[in-house]
């Protein structure tokens, strides 16, 4: 069994590099231009996309949960790049089916459209249909895809330059683009059946997770230091009480979603973690809600300018908590789960997780 | 058409003249959220001016029919049912400056601001927040001194909406530094042209460029522009905002109505994502709803007293955070409620989403309209403030 403890080497590298080269006119300048040639570079040569993956394949070894840790940071950050999609999803999906990881950009299908149709034919498969809000398609190299064929579940591995690729955006203005397939014809390999679309929606929820939770506690950070700054009426706007409370809300959201995060992140690690990435993906689209509403309304004007880098953490909140769930899939999800339990379950299931299951 | 004549079905016969009906897929921006449009507002003021069914409730030589609060409300109801632009770059004319110059303006101010507001002719912009007079308004730094038969304005406002379409802005100044803060202000109309005058517009995140930086170095401003007395800008400055608040500026935009339906559009465009069906999604949605009109009763009632008595009241503190709470739980809720596709660009209640933040700060913040209400309708006891007998030069440095 893997360690459960982040390696601390992890965080201060990750704290030290993306401190360095995620500026606020970095970050715009990726919006601005649709990707982040730079910063992906840097952002490779510390070999972080890649962690968790086998080094065989072409990864950087390490466990899920230092690879979750970077995401925490790269959330923390707003650092533009498909940090997820490269390693603990799209790399996991390519690894698990034994393919080498490709140096470029990994990326995956959170959505199909309802055409995708996905072909078998012998040592090939041949896809047509489309795809909807694929992240950074436009800058992928490889499109992996995971798909359940009689019985079996297998990835394909896709040239994004043999797709059609339309550049879309969420709020955040981070590319989640329309790919459409016109008979794609690419190499597959099986993966196991414990790798369905359920686990692999569960590991997208979990990616976001790590992402929120980072976000939230940098934009709780700012909105302190915002207002102790901020004078109006001859003090500190962080002296008033109305004030405090928006802090307070956002310092609440910031821990409750870092601990249901670490504690999702841990069980996901030790091999199952479905009720706390559930419970953790709700918190933070609760989280990021509420915090995003306390954080805006403490800083006033200035917060909804450009020109402040609030709206980098607040919009792309706003995108991750629809993004592999919103509220009412896991909602729904937790709630069907706790009724299977019965009333002698519940409170097993409460204070033991997915290891009761 | 004589004023006894006047009913429902009489204005509605005047109006479908000239104005389209609303129907169910009427979509219109609200707020000028995403849109930079000011040729459907000029229009529309222009073809309504004549009889004044814009502004009823004004003087009849000035662009209104001297409507009292029974017909100005009958009229602004079956406005509903007509395709009204969105008014938002001419809002603070008709809105506010237009109700304060008829309590405070000279009558020159009123034969020369009026009519040109009525019918959209003029632009104007509100010129109030500073760097750091932001809710402590009082303390704007824009400096007026007076040379002879005019005055030198010098200073800096910030986040002044419609500055760059604007050709007149109301302008809070500091006229005597001495006296403690709300006593030393006096407000002016500064045409934006004058020299000395810089628009710098500023980029929101909802990437609308709406406000801006107003650089002001030694604009000349003559002495018939000054609206109230000298010293009286505080007093000048409520009546604006007590309109504001109100939301007397807010007619038009928005969505489709049609007479007789219930089902407002903004829940039944939420049909095509499946969720109308869900229990839970019904309930969120009627309770805005029914907040909604709440809301709007609140508003109409806000702002009739707000005209009728010309004096500012705190019914529109009260109206005001009614208003933007719908706005917000709509813009959430919507967004929210359309799933997964809605976290794009293009996605439902985008603009509406990245806008509703600011609904909660712009024309004060809702901790301010509470502190108002608080003080003024509940009686409780303020923030202790020294700030408000202490001359301003010494106020300022904010040691008190
Ligand atoms: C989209 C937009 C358009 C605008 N357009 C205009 C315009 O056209 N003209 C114009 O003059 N201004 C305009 N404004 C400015 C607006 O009036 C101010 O933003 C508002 O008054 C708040 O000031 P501030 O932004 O400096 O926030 P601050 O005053 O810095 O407030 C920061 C936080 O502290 C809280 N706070 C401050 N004082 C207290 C207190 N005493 N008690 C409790 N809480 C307190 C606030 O509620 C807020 O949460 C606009 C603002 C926006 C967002």
């Amino acid at each position: 069994m893997s360690k459960l403890i982040v390696d601390e080497l992890i965080t201060q590298t990750a704290n030290r590099l993306f401190s360095e080269i995620c500026s606020h006119e970095a970050i715009q300048n990726a919006e601005t231009v649709g990707e982040a040639p730079e910063i992906w570079a840097a952002y490779t040569e510390t070999g972080f996309p890649w962690i968790s993956i086998d080094e065989n394949l072409g990864g950087s070894g390490g466990t899920l949960l230092d690879a979750l840790e970077v995401l925490r940071l790269v959330g923390y950050y707003a650092v533009p790049v498909p940090a997820a999609e490269t390693g603990i999803l799209g790399g996991w999906l390519l690894s698990e089916a034994g393919f080498q990881v490709p140096e470029g950009i990994v990326t995956v299908l959170p959505d199909q459209g309802p055409d995708l149709a996905i072909k078998v034919d012998g040592s090939q498969v041949s896809i047509t249909g489309s795809a909807i809000r694929v992240p950074w398609a436009r800058s992928a190299e490889i499109i992996a895809i995971l798909f359940h064929d009689n019985g079996n579940n297998y990835v394909a591995s896709v040239q994004a330059s043999d797709c059609a690729i339309t550049p879309m955006t969420n709020m955040a203005g981070e590319p989640r683009d329309t790919v459409r397939f016109d008979g794609v014809v690419c190499s597959y390999a099986e993966v196991s059946k414990a790798i369905d679309s359920q686990s692999f929606r569960f590991r997208g929820a979990l990616s976001r997770v790590a992402l929120m939770a980072g976000a939230i506690e940098k934009m709780s950070q700012m909105t302190v230091s915002y207002t102790n700054d901020r004078v109006q009426f001859g003090r500190p706007v962080a002296r008033f009480q109305a004030v405090q409370q928006h802090l307070v809300w956002a310092a609440q959201d910031a821990a409750l979603s870092r601990m249901a995060a670490e504690s999702a992140a841990i069980e996901a690690t030790r091999g199952n973690g479905a009720f706390e990435i559930a419970s953790a993906k709700l918190i933070a689209n609760q989280a990021a809600s509420r915090a995003t509403k306390a954080c805006h309304q403490a800083h006033g004007a200035m917060g909804m300018t450009q020109e402040y880098p609030l709206h980098h953490y607040s919009r792309r909140l706003w995108s991750w908590r629809k993004e592999y769930g919103g509220d009412a899939e896991w909602s729904q999800w937790i709630g069907q789960l706790a009724v299977a339990q019965g009333a002698d379950g519940l409170y097993p299931l409460i204070t033991g997780g997915s290891r009761v299951l | 058409m004589t004023k006894a004549a006047l009913n429902e079905e009489s204005i509605r016969k005047a109006l479908s003249e000239f104005l389209e009906v609303r129907t169910p897929e009427t979509r219109l921006t609200t707020m000028g959220a995403g849109s930079d449009d000011l040729e459907g507002g000029k229009s529309y003021l222009q073809s309504t001016a004549k009889h004044g069914w814009h502004v009823p409730s004004w003087p009849t030589q000035f662009g209104g029919r001297d409507a009292d609060n029974r017909e100005n409300a009958l009229i602004g109801r079956v406005l509903k049912e007509f395709i009204v632009p969105d008014l938002y770059p001419f809002a603070i004319g008709l809105g506010m400056v237009g109700p304060t110059l008829l309590t405070h303006g000279t009558v020159d101010q009123k034969s020369n601001w009026l009519q040109p507001i009525a019918t959209g002719q003029d632009v104007w912009c509100q010129m109030f927040s500073e760097p750091d007079a932001g809710s402590d308004l009082a303390n704007v730094a824009m400096g007026a001194t007076q040379d002879g038969d005019e005055w030198l304005l010098t200073g800096q406002k910030t986040w002044t909406s419609r500055a760059m379409w604007a050709n007149w802005g109301i302008c809070l100044a500091r006229t005597d530094p001495s006296k403690p803060k709300h006593k030393g202000l006096t407000m002016f109309a500064i045409p934006m042209d004058a020299t000395g005058v810089d628009v710098r517009p500023l980029t929101q995140m909802n990437k609308d460029a709406h406000f801006s930086e107003v650089f002001i170095d030694e604009a000349r401003v003559s002495d018939a522009l000054r609206i109230g007395d000298v010293g009286e800008g505080w007093r000048v400055a409520m009546t604006v905002l007590s309109h504001e608040r109100a939301g007397g500026g807010s007619r038009g935009g928005g969505e489709g109505t049609t007479r007789g339906a219930f089902v407002p559009n903004w829940i039944s465009d939420l049909e095509t994502f499946g969720v109308l069906q869900v229990p839970v999604a019904r309930q969120r949605l009627m309770e805005i709803h029914c907040h909604d009109l709440a809301s709007k009763f609140t508003s109409q009632r806000a702002s009739d007293e707000a005209r009728s008595s010309g004096v500012p009241g705190p019914a529109g503190s009260g109206a005001k955070l009614r208003t933007v709470r719908s706005y917000k739980e709509r813009a959430y809720g919507s967004n929210r409620l359309a799933g997964a596709s809605a976290m794009l660009t293009d996605g439902h209640g985008y603009i509406e989403t990245m806008t509703a933040p600011s609904m909660s700060i712009r024309g004060g913040t809702d901790e301010i309209q509470r502190n108002i209400l608080g003080e003024r309708v509940l009686g409780l006891p303020g923030e202790p403030r020294l700030d408000k007998t202490a001359s301003w030069s010494e106020s300022r440095k904010g040691l008190l």
